[in-house]
């Protein structure tokens, strides 16, 4: 290996506290000794990725206080060390983490609020896309509608949780004491940037969950009445469709990419 | 390449996107972060397309890591090229530096060794990486807190031996030239004076902070006046070169960096015989 490559190596060592012989290459000057010299690149790394998390959970931040945050980046430094390019996904495998270790497994809601936090962002800077509009739909003619896929916007996404971390979530951004962390029934999300690039989330019920997942797997109109066919009578099942597909349009949810 | 004097500009942040849109701020040019725009689109996209039709924008990268041995990553270049095809900036910079080694990225941006190996590396990555953009990188100078054995030759003497081997061009951070002379005790004004002044295509200027023993870089403070009477003192070697204030923390309403920048307008307009107002 080239001088210059085994340095390199040394130093990222040295970063994750790992065993290295950086300090052996490092000029011994001036006022700070070597370890204080090594200390600051070693904080500036924490300190930058710690930013990072932050930045983007700042929800989750608040929900875990100081010390179990810190606790939470120095072992996600470690376990998923970052392989991007971008810090914007160096914490997408955040939710991940939350969920699968001690001790923060043993309370789901805090991975519900890093997922939610992950889809806000997302939702930020997902593609741009020209949204459908009613005009554009009604030129459907009745023969094609039957087979027609309607395509939702690239920032729209999908959620459930058992536990109310979207509420929580709103309550510590509007510093509120959160609710219970956990609920009965099953709460159904949607997150998606609106005809105005805002981002927002709507709360929706099982029903039109259950048709905007069968939407993301680019089912088309006839597959979606016929989903509904255990649910409710059969001819109110495409009144309840165009109901929700009004919604969706004055939502920003509907691109105008149909097949 | 020559790069234009665009005269005093800014770093591009997202909590300023509505004001800059709405008010048309009397800046001259914006630089912004090249990877945070490698997403396919959304409100960062919305308001840069916007901002681009009124300002001349450059592009500042900070994870080429030119400087790291290991193949070139050719997923980044690809996603940097299709940046500045829709971008269509005046120039391209990133720092001279390493920051990733195999797969693991460390986000910060570490020194090289000033010596004839790093020198050679940095040479032949940089012709590559040109070659795969079809156009010039400029390259800014990384502040330091250590300095090893290694080294052959002092950074100022490493950078001016790169530019008479590549003919690349820098991004002079005279904050960080400051930061590195207070931690490594070498005089500002030697540095700066090595460097051959045609090879100079921007100026950063930022805010440290400072613990006596040592400063940190940490762009989160105003301008200090030890920067700002080095860049004064700079300016006097230099053709009128494009210069902005660069603010990533604890940033401020525009309005106070935009005195900042009408400060730097202000300290060198005599200098480089400037109109006073001058857009
Ligand atoms: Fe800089």
């Amino acid at each position: 290996m080239s001088d210059l490559a085994s340095l390199q190596q040394q130093f990222m060592a040295m970063l994750q506290g790992q065993d290295n012989h950086l300090a052996s290459h490092i000029v011994s000057d001036g006022q700070l000794s070597l370890s204080q010299r090594l200390a600051i690149y070693q904080n500036a790394y924490k300190l930058r990725l710690r930013a990072a998390i932050e930045q983007d959970h700042a929800q989750l931040g608040i929900y875990l206080g100081d010390q179990l945050f810190d606790k939470m980046v120095t072992e996600y430094l470690v376990k998923y060390p970052s392989n991007y390019t971008s810090l914007r996904f160096f914490a997408d495998e955040l939710p991940h983490y939350l969920r699968n270790n001690a001790p923060f497994n043993a309370h789901p809601i805090l991975a519900d609020i890093s997922y939610f936090e992950r889809c806000l962002l997302i939702a930020f800077d997902a593609q741009e896309q020209p949204l459908l509009s009613i005009d554009e739909l009604e030129k459907f003619t009745t023969e094609q509608w039957p087979t027609l896929q309607l395509v939702l916007h690239p920032s729209v996404q999908l959620m459930h949780f058992n536990s109310r971390a979207v509420e929580s979530w709103q309550a510590l951004k509007d510093k509120q004491t959160p609710p219970e962390p956990y609920c009965e029934t099953t709460r159904y999300w949607v997150v998606a940037r609106d005809p105005e690039r805002r981002t927002q989330f709507v709360n929706v019920a099982l029903p039109e969950y259950r048709i905007l997942t069968l939407l993301k797997q680019q089912v088309n109109f006839a597959q979606l009445c016929q989903s509904c066919i255990n649910d409710m009578p059969s001819e109110k099942i495409a009144g309840f469709l165009i109901s929700l597909i009004n919604q969706w349009l004055e939502r920003g949810w509907l691109v105008t990419t149909t097949k | 390449m020559q790069t234009q004097f665009l005269g005093f500009g800014l770093g591009l942040r997202a909590s300023h996107f509505e004001q800059i849109i709405t008010d048309k701020p009397a800046v001259d040019w914006f630089e912004i972060i090249s990877e945070n725009y490698f997403v396919a689109g959304g409100k960062p996209w919305y308001y840069l397309n916007k901002i681009r039709a009124d300002y001349p924008v450059v592009m500042h990268g900070v994870s080429m890591s030119i400087g790291s041995t290991g193949a070139l990553n050719f997923d980044y270049l690809q996603a940097l090229k299709s940046t500045i095809a829709r971008v269509e900036p005046q120039w391209v910079s990133d720092h001279l530096c390493f920051s990733q080694v195999g797969d693991f990225n460390s986000h910060d941006l570490l020194p090289m060794p000033y010596t004839n190996e790093a020198l050679e590396h940095l040479a032949s990555r940089i012709h590559h990486v040109q070659e795969f953009l079809g156009r010039e990188m400029i390259f800014e100078n990384v502040s330091s807190y250590l300095t090893y054995k290694d080294s052959q030759m002092s950074e100022w003497d490493f950078l001016a031996a790169l530019h008479n081997k590549t003919g690349c061009r820098f991004l002079m951070d005279v904050n960080n030239v400051y930061v590195s002379a207070r931690n490594h005790q070498f005089d500002a004004m030697t540095f700066l004076n090595a460097i051959p002044t045609e090879a100079i295509a921007q100026i950063h200027l930022a805010g440290h902070q400072d613990f006596g023993s040592h400063i940190i870089d940490t762009h989160d403070e105003d301008v200090s006046s030890a920067v700002w009477d080095l860049f004064e003192n700079y300016a006097k070697q230099l053709d009128p070169v494009s210069t902005m204030i660069e603010r990533d923390d604890n940033l401020g309403s525009l309005q106070d960096l935009m005195a900042e920048l009408e400060h730097a307008r202000q300290l060198v307009a005599p200098i480089w015989q400037l109109g006073v107002n001058s857009e």
